[in-house]
């Protein structure tokens, strides 16, 4: 089977580590092969988290520069830092969100968003912390609702993870009223990621 | 360990399972019947002995955090003498803690397995320095055995277990940050044994365990017989595709990049591929018959050429005619990409360069987009303690000060605004480069310190202070907990590695003992904090021997406490009318809750990120910052109390 590499980023703290082992415990209810590389520690603290997910036949834990099937941002500086490792023609869900490092300069929202635009790929911009805030009370779980939103706008994501195998990942995360209200975003984000599909085609 | 419903540790043979890198060595320890784990926490390593303590009850084995690796490893190395299987885990930096005992425990040996876990951190993502610990098997005359995956590390550390009983010898397992922190489904090969040697027999050997001159010299030509026995070893080389002219070497994760090359190039049939489980010593047998048959030899390993060393030397003793090709063509530094190897293995091959895969176009604006290094987290206390203490060394009219750092979250606090780490180096150092600083120079030397690395380190260096009688104001930030890598608890928290509670020894009754007058400080309450601050400069400023303890809570425990006890903290905003566009809160904190839109001349807050502390509000001269939503009664105690 050919490769599928995803690159999850944002900021450390927003759920990144959570959304990578969600998607290879998806993998490895599939029974498909799966190598999730994530950094712990120092580099955690609010600064620049990047997690290789590489589903297929034991590939080395970093993907190549330009090996992205699918970048999963959870902040628009940080999609834009690392878009190059995009594939031509790669899906970027992105969290229409902009947090900057404190004390600095940075560019705006439309800015970035334009300069996503002008590249060869599929640009997906979600609402995610709005999403989650409206579900969970808190933009805690703009995580799921990117992953949500990416199961429906890419067909080869769905067809290796499945909805229903995401959903038993959940259960592996989460428990109580925390499962339920992230089982019940992942499906809002989803249903969202296919009407926009429907409205673009 | 997020898994709720079942353990992944405790799951049964035959399952498949996601585990992290340091999850399936924990796990692979466990099934070769290892009883005994010891630890001091440090990324890369922590989760290794973390998640063998959330299972150690169930399992029946024994676990905890050690006070430093020096100690972690003499425990474990203990029971192993003693007969009990055993396992100490540590970063690469802290084997250079426990580099002593490492040394002799190779003359002494062991009576059962014991496996020392040292995993590397090649880019130092979360460390100070990124040093290749298979020299340590060089220097100590031990087999290092390195994994090719996190997969792989769940089968090679029983096997390490295995060689270590057979030789009786520790056995250093190197693993690196994407070995440690990559998922990866295993296969359980076994169940975790139910009967297993947890308790030994110490035999009074005096000969062997007493390494006196005499006995030492006893052991050593022990100790070479081992060393060249493990060099005759097979089991931990295999060579896919052998008696090629054109060889490929590859050591630990090495392999995985690049046999992936190779498949990129379509030429994993060209050459013959060797893999190296065992760098050190390097097995002579394996190499030898691939030597036969090469003309020229790629190693790729990462960070030094400690195999390709090895190599080079049996190419000369050898007396074949063989080209060794390394570190020439394969960077020394930095952990590998897949680029790195490609540029490599097609220079070696001799084909196109140009990497096979094409990256979109970097993003180029103006402004650029701004680097993003980790900063303190919103609500911690180290920056209500920075914010204070040096408002307080104004006030107290202590102008020229050096604060010299250390090794945990608070080190971020060399950046702007606060500059309050001028150095770190190692754990525990602070306060020894400050007592060689205060000598030498005329500044008011700070030594600034966290809880567990205190306990760490700190302790000797700082009875060194006294002793040797220098002007160092020792600070010691007691966020309650090892921070930084994850919230381990240390012999400040009152509680065990298994959740067992103990005797809770205050950083302050320590410094006390070693002669400092000890102030206790509580940065939640800014103000009082100052005053606090204060006083204890002026009796530093007048000659006394003084320590001061900051004491609040790691904001990441109190809002996860809070949400748990449903305590709701406070919410701060920034009242537009009242708010001048000073931009005290944004220059004074840096806390990334406050932030300012492009084009606006006033910064808000950010709700979902406020936690609370109240810094800002405390700072902002207008008494623009206030509490925007209604907290529970008892709040404060989240911050102060466990």
């Amino acid at each position: 089977m050919r490769n599928y590499n995803i690159l999850i980023t944002g900021v450390g703290g927003q759920g990144l580590l959570t959304l990578g082992s969600i998607i290879g415990v998806s993998c490895t209810i599939r029974g498909i092969d799966v190598s999730v590389a994530e950094v712990h520690g120092m580099s955690q603290r609010g600064g620049s988290v990047v997690v290789y997910v590489r589903i297929g036949q034991e590939p080395g834990p970093i993907t190549p520069v330009g090996g992205v099937d699918h970048v999963l941002a959870l902040e628009l500086l940080e999609a834009a830092r690392y878009i190059h490792y995009a594939k031509r023609g790669a899906h970027v869900t992105v969290n229409d969100f902009v947090w900057p490092p404190p004390l600095s300069v940075h560019p705006s929202r439309d800015q970035l968003i334009g300069e996503l635009r002008a590249r060869d790929i599929k640009l997906h911009v979600v609402e995610a912390n709005e999403m989650s805030e409206k579900v969970l009370g808190s933009p805690i779980s703009s995580n799921i609702a990117i992953l949500g939103y990416a199961l429906a706008v890419d067909k080869t994501l769905r067809d290796l993870l499945t909805l229903e195998a995401v959903e038993k990942a959940l259960e592996e995360h989460f428990k109580g009223r925390a499962l339920e209200l992230n089982k019940l975003l992942l499906k809002r984000a989803y249903e969202e990621g296919l009407k926009s599909e429907q409205c673009s085609s | 360990m997020n898994y709720l419903r079942e353990h992944p540790l405790l799951r049964p043979r035959g399952s498949r399972v996601l585990l992290l890198g340091n999850e399936a060595i924990a796990r692979g320890a466990l099934e070769a019947g290892m009883c005994f784990a010891t630890a001091y926490p440090g990324t890369p390593s922590t989760e290794i002995v973390e998640v063998l303590s959330e299972v150690a009850r169930e399992c029946s084995v024994y676990a905890e955090w050690s006070v430093n690796e020096k100690v972690a490893f003499e425990a474990a190395y203990s029971a192993a003498i003693a007969g009990v299987r055993s396992l100490t885990a540590m970063k690469h930096v802290g084997l250079n803690v426990a580099a002593d005992i490492l040394m002799s425990s190779a003359y002494a040996g062991v009576e059962e397995g014991f496996v020392v876990v040292t995993a590397d951190d090649p880019s130092a993502h979360s460390s100070q320095n990124e040093q290749d610990n298979r020299w340590y098997g060089l220097l100590a005359h031990l087999p290092v055995l390195e994994p090719s995956s996190a997969r792989e590390a769940y089968k090679l550390v029983k096997e390490a277990f295995n060689l270590s009983t057979r030789y009786k010898i520790p056995v250093i397992f190197r693993s690196t940050t994407r070995i440690s922190h990559t998922r990866m489904p295993v296969e359980l090969e076994d169940d975790v044994p139910l009967n297993k040697k947890c308790k030994g027999t110490f035999t009074r050997d005096y000969e062997r365990w007493v390494l006196v001159p005499v006995h030492t010299r006893r052991r050593k030509p022990e100790l070479i017989k081992t060393w060249k026995a493990l060099s005759e070893e097979e089991r931990f080389v295999t060579a896919h595709n052998p008696g090629k002219e054109k060889v490929i070497v590859s050591s630990g994760l090495a392999h995985s990049y690049v046999r992936e090359v190779l498949e990129a190039l379509n030429m994993l049939d060209r050459v013959t591929l060797v893999k190296v489980n065992m760098p050190v010593p390097l097995p002579r047998k394996p190499l030898l018959s691939v030597l036969e048959h090469a003309k020229e030899i790629l190693v790729v390993e990462e960070l030094d050429p400690v195999v390709e060393m090895q190599l080079k030397d049996l190419v000369v003793t050898s007396g074949y005619r063989v080209a060794v090709r390394g570190k020439d063509l394969v960077p020394e530094n930095y952990e590998l990409t897949p680029e790195a190897v490609y540029r490599a293995v097609a220079k070696f091959i001799g084909v196109e360069e140009k990497v096979p895969w094409e990256g979109l176009e970097p993003v180029k604006l103006d402004p650029p987009i701004p680097p993003r290094p980790p900063v303190l987290c919103t609500g911690c206390p180290h920056r209500s303690t920075y914010y204070a203490l040096k408002v307080a060394a104004n006030r107290a009219g202590i102008r020229d000060v050096i604060y010299t750092g250390d090794i945990g979250c608070y080190t971020l606090g060399y950046q702007k605004p606060f500059e309050t780490q001028m150095t770190c180096f190692e754990m525990g150092g602070s306060i020894g480069v400050a007592h060689g600083l205060a000598k030498v120079t005329n500044s008011a030397l700070i030594a600034v310190i966290g809880d567990s690395t205190f306990f760490h380190a700190g302790i000797p260096p700082a009875l060194n202070v006294v002793y040797n009688n220098s002007s160092v104001l020792v600070l010691v930030l007691d966020n309650i907990s090892t921070a930084m890598t994850g919230h381990q608890p240390h012999p400040g928290t009152g509680v065990t590695a298994m959740s067992e509670p103990t005797t809770r020894i205050m950083p302050e009754t320590v410094l006390s003992a070693l002669g400092f007058k000890v102030y206790t400080v509580y940065p939640l309450d800014v103000k009082k904090a100052i005053e606090d601050f204060t006083k204890a400069l002026e009796d530093y400023k007048r000659g006394e021997k003084v320590a001061i303890v900051s004491r609040m809570r790691c904001a990441l425990e109190v809002l996860r406490d809070a949400r748990r006890r449903g305590v709701v903290l406070p919410i701060y905003t920034v009242l537009e009318e009242k708010c001048t566009g000073c931009m005290a809160c944004v220059k004074l904190t840096a806390c990334p809750a406050i932030i300012v839109e492009p084009g606006s001349k006033k910064p808000r807050i950010e709700r979902a990120l406020c936690a609370g502390c109240g810094l800002c509000a405390a700072i902002c001269p207008y008494k623009a910052i206030v509490i925007a939503n209604k907290p529970s009664e008892d709040w404060v105690k989240v911050w102060t109390s466990l």
